[in-house]
């Protein structure tokens, strides 16, 4: 589902990204675990070309994301494109402030895809049912907890319908009482198959619902595999190290 | 001490003149908010050819006085065939001089916008003028009302410039009203008055508008 071949980002003279080659295939559930700077935010943001990559390659269901061949306006066109097959959820929840929480979830349908209005409004009410929120349907999210911010954030990213879900430090910036809501519908999610890549900071989210971990530090794959292994046997120091030190 | 009688005699003569300064007005405000949202968009654009004459004209027109940019294209425009009525050059030059001071505050509105607001619609596949038409610019509105109202009561003062091209608004007429009354305090003060009303009744609008439509600044 999500080739990433010698990926490789330089912001001015520092490589955040030395050249990570990652497989993800669809339906996996993907941890990146790793001390701050150790690139995990800036590959997630490759992947949909929210950052552009200095070199490598991106892939995502079978299309390559970073075409340097194209126009600037094809090229705009065809990120466009690739990226309704993917949602990204934000650490800063990221909702538009001047529209209710419905209006937040059938935007994009609406003006990307060009759905019918009825169709969207009910696909939105079925995704504000499952995270919990359908009381909040015309609420502003001014008027919101973060918890709850960031579920509608989820509905949001969602009501595109995409294949890949990327979750960005999704639970850092809400009070502590407050995440366990956000992870329970990452982890009803991850349950009903959904291909998600998560960086976090929850190691008890990434043993209980991760396929595999990814342990990152420096701008380069330092280990990597079943979150058992990683977490109870690592085999790096560098892991050892964080693994101590986190938890 | 101030003579009542002239100034209650002669009053619907200033206020027909107020009325053609708030006509100037109006026109130029919505010529100068068109000029100055494309002169931001311009500048905001990757494109040289769009960014560096937008720049230019913002430039040139805040490094210059209202007053010379009036006559550049009242007096000096007809030496290259271009002759515009004392009213549309007067509106010209001041929708032209109040665009290039929108210009720079609407940029400022846009780029206030945080970041993550366009991150999150590109994210959902929204490409540069959707998310500006439909995220962008509705949250940038908010920030950028009230410094756009100062300038448009700045512009209502400004007309008074019009008078020297013979354009018989509120200012000219008081001038002229001093050939007949031969009471020039009198009528500025008047003048003067009228134009405090036409500026704090604009004033208040404008705040009443940020209430109904923004809801409460914060």
């Amino acid at each position: 589902m999500i080739r990433l071949r010698d990926l490789r980002k330089r912001f001015g003279r520092v490589e955040v990204l030395q050249g990570i080659d990652l497989d993800v295939a669809a339906g996996e559930v993907l941890v990146l675990i790793g001390p701050s700077g150790s690139g995990k935010s800036t590959l997630l943001r490759c992947i949909n070309h929210l950052e552009k990559p200095s070199g490598g390659e991106v892939w995502v269901a079978g299309e390559q994301v970073n075409r340097g061949d194209l126009s600037h306006r094809s090229l705009q066109r065809h990120l466009n494109r690739v990226r309704t097959h993917m949602g990204m959820v934000f650490q800063q929840f990221n909702l538009f402030p001047h529209k209710t929480v419905l209006e937040n979830i059938v935007e994009a349908p609406l003006q990307v895809l060009g759905r019918p209005r009825e169709e969207v409004e009910k696909s939105a009410e079925e995704l504000l049912a499952k995270v919990g929120l359908s009381d909040k349907r015309d609420a502003y999210p001014g008027n919101l907890s973060g918890g709850q911010q960031q579920r509608v954030a989820i509905a949001r990213a969602l009501a595109m319908r995409p294949e890949v879900m990327l979750f960005d430090e999704v639970t850092s910036a809400l009070d502590p009482e407050l995440v366990g809501e956000v992870l329970k519908v990452m982890e009803d999610l991850a349950a009903e198959g959904m291909t998600m890549i998560v960086v976090t900071h929850e190691m008890g989210f990434a043993e209980r619902v991760a396929d595999r971990v990814v342990f990152m530090a420096d701008g380069v794959i330092v280990e990597q595999g079943a979150p058992r292994e990683i977490f109870s046997a690592p085999q790096e120091e560098r892991t050892q190290r964080f693994l101590r030190d986190i938890l | 001490m101030l003579d009542w009688s002239v100034i209650v005699h002669y009053s619907p003569f200033l206020l027909k003149g107020a009325l053609l300064t708030l006509q100037i007005s109006a026109v130029a405000l919505v010529l100068g908010l068109a000029a100055g949202l494309v002169a931001a968009l311009c500048i905001l654009s990757r494109n040289p050819l769009l960014q560096w004459p937008a720049r230019f004209y913002v430039w040139i027109v805040r490094a210059t006085p209202l007053l010379v940019q009036l006559f550049l294209i009242y007096f000096g425009l007809p030496q290259f065939g271009m002759d515009f009525s004392p009213f549309w050059s007067g509106v010209l030059a001041l929708a032209l001089n109040t665009g290039a001071y929108n210009a720079e505050t609407i940029r400022a509105g846009i780029l206030a916008v945080p970041k993550g607001q366009i991150e999150a619609a590109r994210s959902l596949g929204m490409g540069p003028s959707l998310t500006m038409r439909r995220i962008v610019l509705p949250q940038a509105v908010r920030m950028i009302i009230p410094p756009l109202g100062n300038n448009f009561v700045i512009l209502i003062k400004d007309t008074s410039l019009v008078s020297t091209i013979t354009l018989v608004e509120l200012t000219l007429t008081a001038q002229r009203l001093i050939g007949s009354t031969y009471k020039p305090f009198e009528m500025y003060l008047m003048a003067a008055l009228l134009y405090a009303v036409l500026t704090t009744t604009a004033d208040f609008l404008l705040r009443q508008f940020e209430q109904r439509t923004l809801g409460v600044t914060p």
